[in-house]
């Protein structure tokens, strides 16, 4: 009856006592070794360019998460008080259109958010470099949000249905506070920190997709250069994707692989970046769930 | 269950409802704005006397309107910019040219789409059902793994680096020693694969592989983007979470086997965790399995979701010419959005078809297992 | 006298969760092992038994390695001709298998197919009561908690019907009930233990009892006397710092609750006084329609009131409808109909929420509700969760020693007001949970199984608690299944009766 398999004997080796900061620190690592090669191969203008393209990727990753994390919370709040001061009707207005977004594939909303973006930039609304990012980012978090938001309001389902709400309304103690206080920050925070680390990691993959796929261009009036660097618009380069297309030379020529960390540096750069930053948020969230059983 | 499907016709027809007045009104500004455009330049057009070919005739048609209209230099010469656009655009704009083919929405384009829509359904539903497979087939894998105790290759390796040294070679043979580690490797470059975009999984082979083929679109659609692995993992972490449940415990004391090795006549084998239906008798892992299942079924409408973004990606990025999504891509950027409307709407409702198949077959199992059945 | 004795050490990233030297279940007896909840009865039992998570937890048994320890013959052995029946029936069952098929997996697959154990269990319900219940997925709400229960429980007989003819336990034959009364009413309760019993007259075997239940002793010494020197009473508590086995004389329970008298001083003077709360006896919440009485019968529908000083307690079957009765008294549910009088403030199903907000909940009436571990924030320190109550002053130190001196001893108050809830044991959990609503001194306090989880010492000193409070003039609703506790402490006077009403006005109860 025992569950039994093979290696169960204790005392195994461990790198890191905890897998979410392992892969942190392996981020930070891979990302290090790869600067210092860049550094020694990767010519000066292009090793700036890498660097600013991460910057910029990193950066509204991580604005996608707060506006995220905020639209999520306050559609969460909302969706709960509407439902329980009984405005049926507002909150079957609400869901509606929540469950309209829910359905459209997030790409093809960013791709018309961007489409709306090029309009505004092309007729110099937007016109610094920052502005454009951060209404990049606003736009991804138009089609992420939803996750936390159904996160907030499974984690307050969950605690109604348990006398946890009921016991601390008897005691008098306000509404919001147990909302707010006793049940998100105090009991739901692991879980939010794992929704911010998937969404940070989702966003990575969506705005990398998107810089890449309006590389064609989203205007006949201006190019894609138009929009801040980031990884995605990097690799749609023409000397970055040659130096994607090399790899298959390898096929034909195996000796040609080492051809590839000197000659073609710039695109395997980016395409290492992307999908190493992919895998370490991955591992880094699956961390979190391990230690908090998510 | 009605109310979800009124729900879903409900947002069905209130989306069909906006794209068709959308596409109305794109029309007529289209026609408001190529009439108002030809209105303007149109009675200068045939000027007699006036060749806009000519350098000379274009700085004396300047000279001349500033003479007559003295007050209104710029507006002078906005009229022959509006010219000169004008005349370009004979030559380079797509929709003028004369075997240009049908522009903006047509019912010859509308027949081309539904082709290119019916072998995009068709790839999202061999893929969708052979990543469902795949993602439950890992995270049992995984699962399996967990239970044995061996989850990581590289301690693994690790510790039979220790047991090596301590045995002096005379236990553990260097083949044992350096299989994990070689796992390990396979393990880091199947991530590489799995976590990596598709465009970039595509431009690697381009030159080696025929990319634009509809089977090379369902094995990237498989593999890239981190589509099974996420999957994978959703399930493995439903597997685990339902290992611990009470139920189980109550299963191992009714003496089930928890025995998770591999091919032990009372573990589990390979092909129990391949083989469909999958069933684990005499075992907790039957147990666990059917809850995971249960309750991972819903997920399938965010995977569905993720999976034509994945496609759409695919076919955006490779530019493959006659599929669906380059074609919505081209729409745009030649601003012909009445045609990129109403592929956004076919993708939508192949999104709401399938959160429909998925409510009803979830609605079938609840009726059952709520005893209502 | 036959032993099985363990020394076990039980740890979880490297905090010690319990350490006992020398636990010994006498072969061939029964073994009650009684205890405050949360003490470590269950972890033990689950360790000895080989059910614990070697990934989970590092365990030791008899200095042994856990994994080591699973692969003995004596674990095999026992999980062989064993059986482990676990508090907390609704997880504990599959909710996407049929409960027939639960019954008829595994070990179980031999036993009797005319199921007379359930059918003994089912006494009282109608035949095809049982085979409609054998048919369903378990849920939430259906079966009830106490039929759940009692599935578990005839799992267990079943396993003790399939033992070989014997004289005497065989080594390897331990049966192991963790908490087989927490669902069930004192009539399933006591049929239990007449079945339990029964068997392990005709077919010794070990068994080991574990309860929080103390009025199980007295069901045993009155209806069980035979046994009474095969039956071994022991209590596990934590004292001077480690955690110790000791006998626990059935007599100290039994006297004690001869002893008890009708709480509240103020009992007979408060006829001249104004009810503090006044409920009309029919109340229809979720389609039911229950109806307060004073006799067990059901015959005379009474107003409910409850009195300055006094306490009142509501006695139903289990799965009547007791708890939502009383939250629908708190305004926690807001459907069906109910009338109501706090003082002089009528409360009905159209009192708006933020009348209950102002004026009732934390202020004029709360309430203790029966799961520590849900009603409590496991995430906050007991200090946290008493200074977060949103009291006209505030409690400083002095006033939280004074609170927590209540309930807890000295020592083990400075050991616990720092810690995490979810670090306490349940015992500690159930008296932060009392302590909790006891702060608030509203003139109503509304009582769900108040000693749920609490060993004797614990009982005694919660009583003597709401004593003082009936005595500085707060009213008390009491719900138990503690009946004999509480028909002695409530009194006739104060006791009503909670019955279904159906159309032939035939009682429930």
């Amino acid at each position: 009856m025992k569950t039994e398999g093979e290696g169960t004997a204790p005392a195994r080796p461990r790198l890191f006592a905890r897998k979410e900061t392992r892969w942190i620190f392996l981020w930070l690592g891979g990302i290090a070794v790869l600067w210092g090669w860049d550094l020694l191969f990767l010519n000066p203008p292009a090793f700036a360019l890498v660097r600013t393209a991460l910057f910029n990727s990193l950066l509204a990753s991580v604005l996608v998460v707060v506006f995220s994390m905020a639209l999520g919370w306050a559609s969460g709040l909302a969706l709960y008080y509407l439902e329980e001061r009984g405005k049926r009707n507002i909150h079957l207005a609400v869901t509606f259109v929540l469950n309209l977004l829910r359905s459209l594939p997030q790409i093809v909303g960013i791709l018309l958010g961007y489409v709306l973006l090029t309009f505004l930039i092309v007729q110099d609304v937007l016109r610094s470099p920052f502005l454009q990012l951060v209404s990049m980012s606003a736009v991804v978090s138009l089609f992420v949000f939803l996750e936390v938001t159904d996160l907030i309001r499974e984690r307050i389902a969950y605690y109604r249905s348990l006398d946890f709400f009921d016991a601390m309304i008897c005691c008098g103690i306000p509404e919001r506070r147990i909302i707010n206080v006793e049940i998100l920050r105090k009991n739901s925070l692991a879980h939010l920190v794992h929704k911010a680390v998937a969404v940070f990691g989702m966003a990575i993959f969506l705005q990398c997709s998107i810089d890449f796929i309006i590389s064609v261009g989203l205007s006949t009036d201006m190019s894609s250069t138009n929009f801040p660097a980031t990884l995605g618009s990097l690799l749609a380069r023409m000397d970055s994707k040659q130096d994607i297309l090399a790899i298959s030379m390898v096929f034909s020529d195996i000796s040609y692989w080492s051809s590839l960390f000197f000659r073609h540096l710039q695109g395997l750069n980016i395409a290492f970046m992307i999908m190493f930053t992919l895998a370490c948020t991955y591992n880094v969230a699956n961390g979190l769930v391990r230690r908090y059983h998510l | 269950m009605r109310r979800k499907t009124l729900e879903h016709i409900g947002s069905i027809a209130f989306v069909a409802a906006v794209f068709a007045l959308l596409v109305v009104i794109q029309k007529s500004r289209e026609i408001e704005a190529k009439s108002a455009r030809i209105q303007v330049v149109a009675p200068y057009l045939n000027l007699p006397g006036v060749d806009f070919n000519n350098p000379r005739d274009r700085a004396l048609f300047r000279e001349t309107l500033n003479l007559f209209r003295p007050d209104s230099i710029s507006a002078n010469d906005s009229l022959l910019a509006a010219i000169e656009t004008y005349r370009q655009a004979q030559f380079t704009d797509p929709r003028l040219k004369s075997d240009a083919g049908d522009r903006g929405l047509s019912w010859s384009v509308f027949w081309r789409l539904t082709g290119m829509y019916l072998q995009f359904v068709v790839v999202f539903a061999v893929v969708l059902g052979f990543t469902f497979y795949g993602a439950q087939s890992i995270a049992l894998y995984r699962f399996v793994r967990l239970k044995q105790g061996r989850e990581s290759y590289l301690e693994e390796f690790l510790l039979r680096v220790r047991e090596w040294r301590a045995s002096r070679g005379k236990g553990i043979g260097l083949s044992g020693v350096l299989s994990p580690l070689l796992k390990a490797l396979v393990k880091a470059v199947a991530y590489a694969v799995l976590f990596s975009p598709a465009y970039v999984i595509g431009y690697s082979l381009k030159t080696s592989f025929e990319t634009n083929s509809v089977l090379f679109m369902i094995l990237l659609g498989i593999v890239s983007n981190g589509l099974l692995i996420n999957y994978a993992n959703k399930f493995y972490t439903l597997l685990v979470a339902e290992g611990r449940k009470g139920y189980v415990e109550t299963a191992l004391v009714k003496n089930l086997s928890g025995n998770y090795r591999w091919n032990d006549p009372d573990g589990i084998s390979y092909l129990s965790i391949l083989r469909l239906p999958r069933q684990f008798p005499g075992h907790v892992l039957q147990h666990i399995y059917l809850n995971a299942r249960y309750q991972n079924f819903q997920t399938l409408k965010e995977q569905a979701s993720f999976l034509i973004t994945g496609l759409i990606i695919i076919e955006m990025a490779l530019n493959i010419q006659g599929h669906l999504c380059y074609e919505l891509l081209q729409n745009l950027l030649y601003r012909q959005y009445d045609v990129a409307l109403v592929i956004i709407f076919g993708v939508f409702l192949l999104v709401k078809v399938t959160e429909i198949l998925v409510d009803l077959q979830q609605h079938r199992e609840e009726l059952r297992y709520e005893n209502r059945g | 006298m036959d032993g099985l004795s363990f020394d076990i050490r039980i740890s979880a990233d490297d905090k010690p969760l319990v350490s006992i030297r020398d636990f010994t279940l006498a072969q061939n007896q029964i073994t009650l092992l009684l205890g405050e909840s949360g003490i470590g009865k269950s972890l033990i039992s689950r360790g000895v038994y080989g059910l614990l998570d070697p990934a989970e937890l590092t365990v030791s048994v008899n200095n042994l390695p856990y994994p080591e320890y699973l692969l003995s013959q004596r674990v095999r052995g026992i999980q062989r001709a064993g059986f482990f029946v676990f508090q907390e029936p609704s997880s504990h069952l599959n909710p996407l298998v049929t409960l027939g098929d639960q019954l008829r997996e595994g070990a179980l697959a031999g036993a009797s197919p005319g199921r007379e154990v359930l059918r003994a269990l089912w006494e009282g319900s109608a035949g095809q009561d049982l085979d409609s219940i054998l048919a369903v997925y378990p849920k939430p709400y259906r079966p009830s908690g106490g039929e759940k229960q009692r599935i578990l429980l005839g799992m267990a007989l079943e396993k003790i019907d399939m033992l070989p003819p014997a004289k005497r336990a065989g080594p390897d034959e331990l049966f192991v009930f963790d908490e087989p009364s927490g669902s069930l009413d004192n009539h399933y309760r006591d049929l239990f233990l007449t079945l339990l019993f029964d068997r392990f007259r005709r077919r010794p075997f070990t068994g080991l009892v574990i309860t929080h239940d103390y009025s199980m002793i007295s069901r045993i010494a009155n209806s069980h006397s035979d046994l009474l020197d095969r039956v071994v009473f022991r209590e596990l508590a934590r004292r001077h710092g480690t955690l110790q086995v000791s006998d626990f004389q059935p007599g100290t329970y039994t006297g004690w609750v001869k002893s008890l008298l009708p709480l509240g001083a103020l009992s007979q003077a408060s006829r001249g006084q104004e009810p503090l709360l006044t409920i009309a006896p029919d109340v229809e919440v979720f389609g039911r329609r229950l109806v307060i009485t004073k006799d067990p019968e059901g015959k005379v529908p009474t107003r409910l009131e409850v009195y300055p000083g006094s306490m009142v307690y509501v006695k139903a079957p289990s799965g009547t409808g007791k708890t939502t009765l009383v939250k629908r008294v708190m305004g926690l549910i807001h459907e069906g109909s109910i009338e109501a009088k706090l003082k002089n403030l009528q409360l009905t199903g159209a009192t708006p929420r933020k009348f209950w907000q102002d004026r009732i909940w934390g202020k004029r009436m709360t309430m203790v509700f029966q799961h520590a571990d849900e009603a409590l924030n496991m995430q906050s320190t007991m200090r946290e969760t008493l200074l977060g109550l949103p009291l006209r002053k505030p409690l400083d130190t002095d006033g939280i020693a004074r609170l927590v001196g209540d309930l807890f001893d000295t020592a083990e108050a400075g050991e616990v007001l720092g810690k995490r809830v979810r670090f306490l044991s349940g015992g500690q959990k159930q008296r932060l949970n009392l302590l909790r609503s006891l702060a608030l001194d509203t003139d109503v306090l509304i009582l769900d199984e108040p000693l749920n989880g609490l060993d004797f010492d614990s009982a005694t000193r919660v009583i003597a608690i709401l004593d003082r409070k009936m005595k500085a003039g707060m009213g008390l609703l009491v719900i138990s299944h503690n009946e004999e506790i509480f028909d002695a402490l409530a009194g006739d006077t104060h006791t009503y009766y909670l019955h279904i009403r159906r159309d032939s006005d035939r009682p429930s109860y």
